[in-house]
């Protein structure tokens, strides 16, 4: 399935992003105050930087033994009535859902926020198949509304107005309103009730599966979480298989530094642990639970070059903190994941091909990597992705040739000097304040967006040579 | 469709690959959770008040609206004033012995809609007739298992006579808990849940277990955070100080 953004190529959705006055204004004020809240959350907590030490010594201790955890998992699920169904590709994940609601004759899917879903595109394939798909998370639900997609991980219509809301809730639920966020939020309440109450099938990623018990993890603030694992006759959660952990232990590490990483919350509004179908005695809970496993590239990399951003708790701490994402916000992203951490996801569900731009749409700067709560090292994976991008051929063959011929050039010391000496002449028209702003021909790509930093006046060897003769003297 | 074999077969293959890619290691489990609980919960009964003044302050934080009265017969009371307040009348309830107090009989008996809800399984029917029931209720009362002080969050296990809807569709939740209730961190609700888990569970016990840290919220207009857009728009936490004789999870 293709992505519909991907009509456009990168530097022309990068472009449009930037042209957005609204957009900018909207990613500078969301991200800004995710960035203080999360600075805040962390300052209040002094055993902060240890508890991410240990969430990440965890997720790497799971992963060497992810067959164990999983099977542990299951057989814990399977124990508590649930049933298991294995998706190696997003093909087959979407036809075991499919299945799952032709089956129990669904009508009507409640949906809490899930990733997982988004990335294997679930809503259109329900669609086609009658069943009608509803997000319930507000800012999922807005953009479903809109026929959109979410432009970040934990807050995906942050590129929308209060006034642009009003007018979609007018257009698509004949609702005439005020632009007021609490007006707005009261109308969705209204409308979502009432799918709550009638949906068949009630569909959910999950934030972690605690191997030991067999237990579900859902994190939400608006509740929807507990709506759709509660009130549908049947449940299915779609989850990645690297979202499992050993025990409850280890989830309380986690739950002690997600909200922080994501909100700047101490925790979510509503954690829910879910252990399958409705027991005997209970009021409320599903006939029937499913759980999904979901391979979709994960599973290549636990022995890949991205074998760490399976850790990854899709907190978006990465996208806020990103000087990149910041400009461009998530839709020029062009797929499901947006920010750092979403140009690896890409890479792993699609191939490195897939990111053979966005693998540049980074300035390595290093902010992504502290600010995620478990460390992932996302420049390196990012350097070592732009190598196989350069090293497979899949980089243009002009951008491949000017870096070919410079690595030439730096093997060849006295080449070098020369060329600099050269360049120095060659540059004289076009260098102000130590900067070429604009050079001709094809190489003007390079400074189309960027300045290129003019060739000094005297070059490090020769300074060097300099310093050395008055060293002697 | 690809088999549990299948799978399994690849995922063992990888991480066979992988070997010693990066070593970690996970928490440290407690080996008897259960008998540590015990210790922990005398430790904490020295210490419920700072812990209760903890709580308070994070439950307030979160928008929590926390209540204190001295013995279980007050919880009525409580409850009728903060309906009086909001011009609530239909109440829902846990049953008498999830709660530990009968709350259904003096509410009535102050002129509210009050319905306990059952106690032991029913029919689908009745199921269904209860949960319109608790769907049209402006005020929900359950008891909260564990209140942890660190974040301000109320634990609810559900159960027989303990449905999830009470605490989740009426616009109000009112949660009433005591001493025994309170432990200090999630770290040691990790513990907690450890000990919940450890062994047979019991016959009573449902499927989902929820933390509750404020009304429901959200911030996806504009950043502009919004209470109650799916649960309750108020939480409401009363401590009884004598303790409750509620059947604790």
């Amino acid at each position: 399935m293709t992505e519909p953004e991907l009509a456009t190529p990168f530097r022309e959705r990068a472009e449009r992003a930037l042209g957005d006055r609204f957009l900018q204004e909207a990613l500078t004020i969301a991200t800004t105050k995710f960035i203080t809240l999360r600075r805040e959350a962390f300052a209040e907590l002094p055993e902060g930087e240890a508890l991410r030490d240990q969430a990440r010594a965890i997720k790497e201790a799971t992963l060497q033994r992810l067959d164990y955890w999983l099977e542990r998992l299951v057989d814990n699920v399977e124990r508590r009535g649930g049933h298991v169904h294995y998706a190696t590709s997003a093909d087959e994940a979407r036809a075991i859902v499919l299945d799952i609601a032709r089956r129990t004759g669904a009508r009507m899917a409640v949906k809490s926020k899930s990733m997982a879903t988004e990335e294997i595109h679930l809503n259109e394939a329900l669609e086609a198949a009658g069943v009608t798909p509803v997000e319930t998370d507000l800012g999922e639900y807005i953009i479903q509304l809109a026929h959109e997609r979410p432009s970040h991980i934990i807050a995906p219509a942050i590129h929308k107005t209060k006034g642009q809301v009003a007018e979609l809730f007018a257009r698509e639920l004949g609702r005439e309103t005020e632009p007021d966020p609490e007006v707005l939020t009261r109308i969705a309440r209204v409308e979502l009730r009432e799918k709550f109450l009638q949906a068949d099938l009630g569909i959910s990623g999950a934030n972690f599966a605690v191997a030991e018990t067999g237990t579900v993890v859902l994190v939400t603030n608006e509740g929807n979480g507990r709506m759709v694992t509660s009130l549908p006759r049947v449940h299915v959660a779609v989850m990645g298989v690297e979202k499992v952990i050993p025990s409850m232990t280890d989830l309380a590490v986690f739950l002690a530094i997600l909200a922080k990483s994501a909100t700047g919350q101490k925790l979510s509004v509503y954690t829910s642990l879910v252990n399958g179908p409705r027991r005997g005695g209970e009021l409320e809970g599903p006939e029937e639970f499913h759980l999904v496993l979901l391979d979709n590239g994960r599973v290549r990399q636990i022995a890949g070059p991205l074998r760490e951003s399976l850790n990854c708790l899709r907190c978006g701490a990465c996208l806020n903190v990103c000087p990149v994402y910041r400009q461009i916000g998530g839709h020029a992203y062009g797929y499901t994941y947006p920010g750092p951490i979403g140009i690896l996801l890409t890479a792993m569900l699609n191939g490195p091909a897939s990111v053979k731009d966005l693998a540049h749409a980074s300035s390595l700067c290093g902010a992504c990597m502290d600010a995620c709560p478990v460390r992932i090292d996302i420049p390196r994976m990012l350097i070592e992705l732009r190598k196989e991008v350069s090293e497979g051929r899949i980089a243009p063959w002009s951008e491949r040739m000017v870096f070919g011929a410079f690595a030439w050039l730096l093997r060849r010391p006295g080449l070098y000097r020369l060329g600099a000496r050269l360049g120095r002449l060659a540059q004289a028209p076009l260098a102000r304040g130590g900067r070429i702003r604009r050079v001709p021909l094809f190489f003007g790509e390079w400074t189309r967006t960027r300045d290129l930093p003019a060739i000094a006046p005297r070059t490090f060897q020769e300074r060097w040579a300099d310093l050395e003769r008055e060293a002697r003297r | 469709m690809t088999s549990r074999t299948e799978f399994f077969r690849r995922i063992r293959a990888e991480v066979e690959r992988g070997r010693g890619a990066a070593p970690g290691t996970t928490a440290p489990r407690p080996a008897q959770p259960r008998e540590r609980l015990d210790v922990l919960r005398r430790e904490l009964s020295e210490r419920w008040r700072e812990n209760l003044d903890c709580f308070g302050r994070e439950f307030e934080r979160v928008a929590g609206v926390l209540h204190r009265v001295g013995d279980a017969r007050e919880v009525p009371g409580v409850v009728a004033r903060i309906a009086a307040e909001r011009g609530m009348r239909k109440v829902v309830a846990w049953p008498g012995e999830t709660l530990g107090l009968d709350i259904v009989t003096p509410l009535i008996a102050q002129g509210l809609e009050a319905a306990a809800m059952p106690g032991a399984e029913v029919g689908p029917a009745e199921r269904e007739r209860l949960r319109a029931l608790a769907a049209a209720a402006d005020l929900g009362v359950t008891a909260a298992d564990v209140a942890i002080a660190e974040t301000g969050t109320l634990v609810v296990v559900s159960g027989a006579g303990r449905p999830r809807s009470t605490s989740l569709l009426p616009a109000c939740h009112v949660a009433v808990f005591d001493r025994e209730a309170l432990v200090e961190s999630l770290l040691q609700m990790g513990l907690v849940l450890e000990a919940w888990h450890e062994g047979a569970e019991p016959s009573w016990r449902g499927a989902a277990i929820n933390f509750i840290t404020g009304p429901s919220r959200t911030a996806d207009i504009e950043l502009t955070l919004t209470r109650g857009v799916h649960g309750p728009r108020e939480v409401h936490a009363v401590f009884v100080e004598q303790g409750i004789r509620a059947h604790r999870a």
